[in-house]
């Protein structure tokens, strides 16, 4: 049922989406232009081509440690958020649960949540239960706002996998744990792997959870940027933004691959 | 986002059937998905509960929560005309943000839907792509964009073309917070527009063609009307997720459109008055969940309508 757009409001549709699509971009292209300029500050027109902003940025001990920290969080954040979201999606899906739209909704609640509310609630806890690790405050945090993507991922794909197929295999003398490992798993592996890469990159960029809970000694690649544009001007800043669009584009790809986009944000 | 989840039909939920022995499999389900209730219910709900409770309490001199339990922070907060401004400030940023938004939305979900399939993927990914590159630099890029004075890249352009004479005050204003929202939430309204417009069939969009209606009477007449639940479900993400945000007031606002976000920053970092942060909290809380029960409630009614 491909219905294609035709006449004259078809190429309305097509430039206003093409001039939709250079918004898009804009932001993006000119922080890349100005990560290669030679000038020391971000101003227009970029003049010169060189890279030794990426030099600089990558000898810094500051952005590296920061790049690690942000990293290992979105790491630990996504395996815990699979914890928690991959036999919550079962649960919506395989068994007969009571009150399943109310369980979907309690399970998908932090995103209806202000994410800058959820870190000032969280701050609030953790300074009454005199909880002063950033690492593990930041960690919690982030599988809170992880968990419901790979939830709605994971739902997405249990769906749309085969049940006839573990319906055989429990037919057929399989035990549940089997079924789920040889015959679920493999139709849903491409969906849970969206799901983490999109967990991973939520964790990776957000700011408004950290914000509240990071410390002077771990401070996550969304806040480093933040203070840096903040403070005085460093020409570091769009080519360390530069490596962040970049560093998204490589998983957005991936995610294509593996499910294709739509499919991968479950929307 | 929930009512996107809500939006397949109960019969696509099959179950195992042969997990189904009685009372084992409801079981089951509920040890599956309890792990996930317990860590929402003792890191989101008890604590955004004490929030809200904080809001209702007064604070002491060493900085400890208690009794009396008052409204006076409530009173002051919509009392403060600065507090009020704040508020309105925020619902206006959001609804322009979620109007243009709608606006620009249907035109990139249609294409998304209704073309060349190699031209649907591009412009699927072009559109969320930039959903995976951190907010703050996408927000940087707009600095650089919109920056004051002649160095910044529209004032340089406008400058040079000679469409104007001096620079533009462009940053700093609820016009550069609005246009940094759109480009971090548009992906929020195209996806389910994109969905629900893709679930209309093309015969129908067809016939009323055949039939001699003009293009954009289709659209009028056909295409908006079936597409309003997914118009619905991108309005209340769009409109909550730019009340609650933080860094786009921040580096594009500046203290001329400040959003109830930067409030709580200020009230809970800089004046450390934990009850008044909780309130202005609360306040957010309650527009967010509002508009979302609300949008909830309009889909409900529409698929008991149509059923």
């Amino acid at each position: 049922m491909n219905a294609r757009l035709t006449g004259g409001m078809a190429w309305v549709l097509y430039a206003t989406t093409g001039a939709i699509m250079l918004f898009v971009l804009a932001p993006l292209a000119v922080i890349v232009a100005m990560s290669v300029s030679a000038n020391a500050f971000a101003a227009f027109p970029p003049r010169g081509f060189t890279l030794t902003w990426y030099g600089k940025v990558l000898a810094d001990p500051e952005f590296l440690a920061s790049l690690s920290f942000s990293a290992a969080l979105a790491a630990c954040a996504t395996a815990g958020a699979l914890l928690f979201g991959l036999p919550a999606a079962f649960a919506l899906t395989r068994a007969s649960v009571p009150g399943r739209e109310a369980l979907r909704v309690l399970l998908l609640s932090p995103l209806i949540f202000p994410v800058l509310v959820i870190g000032v609630a969280l701050l609030r806890l953790f300074s009454d239960w005199n909880s002063n690790s950033a690492p593990l405050n930041l960690l919690i945090g982030h599988i809170l706002v992880t968990t419901p993507y790979v939830v709605r991922t994971v739902t997405a794909s249990l769906l749309l996998a085969d049940v006839s197929l573990e319906e055989a295999a429990r037919t057929l003398g399989a035990g549940v744990w089997r079924v789920f490992r040889r015959v679920t798993l493999p139709q849903i592996a491409p969906g849970v792997a969206a799901g983490a890469l999109f967990a991973f990159m939520v964790s990776f960029d957000n700011y408004p959870i950290s914000m509240w809970l990071a410390d002077a000694r771990y401070v996550p690649m969304p806040m480093l940027i933040y203070r840096q544009v903040a403070s005085i001007f460093t020409p570091a800043v769009p080519a360390i933004s530069t490596l962040m669009i970049l560093f998204a584009f490589i998983m957005v790809v991936v995610m294509e691959r593996l499910t294709g986009l739509r499919r991968a944000m479950a929307m | 986002m929930t009512a996107t989840i809500a939006q397949y039909p109960a019969s696509r939920i099959f179950t195992w059937r042969l997990l189904r022995r009685p009372g084992t499999a409801t079981l089951t389900g509920l040890a599956l998905a309890l792990p996930a209730l317990c860590f929402l219910g003792v890191f989101l709900w008890i604590p955004a509960l004490r929030l809200i409770a904080a809001g209702f309490l007064t604070q002491d001199s060493r900085g400890a929560l208690g009794g009396p339990v008052t409204l006076s922070h409530y009173i002051h907060f919509f009392d403060t005309s600065l507090y009020a401004h704040v508020l309105v400030v925020t619902l206006r940023i959001s609804l322009a943000t979620a109007a243009i938004a709608a606006v620009l939305g249907y035109p990139v979900a249609m294409v998304m839907t209704r073309s060349h399939p190699a031209i649907a993927r591009i412009v699927t990914f072009i559109t969320i792509a930039p959903l995976i590159v951190s907010v703050v630099v996408r927000t940087y890029g707009w600095q650089l964009i919109l920056g004051n004075g002649p160095a910044g890249l529209l004032n340089y352009v406008l400058l040079s073309l000679g469409v104007i004479q001096s620079p533009l005050r462009l940053l700093y204003s609820e016009a550069a917070v609005v246009i940094g929202s759109l480009h971090v939430f548009l992906p929020m309204m195209v996806l389910p527009l994109a969905s629900a417009i893709g679930k209309i069939h093309p015969r129908l969009e067809e016939a009323a063609r055949t039939l001699g209606m003009p293009s954009w009477r289709v659209f009028h007449r056909v295409t908006l009307p079936l597409s309003l639940p997914g118009l619905a479900v991108g309005f209340t993400l769009v409109f909550s997720l730019t009340a609650g945000s933080f860094v786009t007031p921040a580096m594009l606002g500046g203290t001329n459109a400040q959003m109830l976000g930067n409030l709580i920053d200020q009230q809970i970092t800089a004046v450390y008055d934990w009850p008044f942060g909780a309130t202005i909290a609360s306040v957010l809380i309650a527009i967010v969940v509002g508009v979302n029960l609300l949008s909830m409630r309009m889909l409900d009614g529409r698929r008991r309508a149509g059923a």
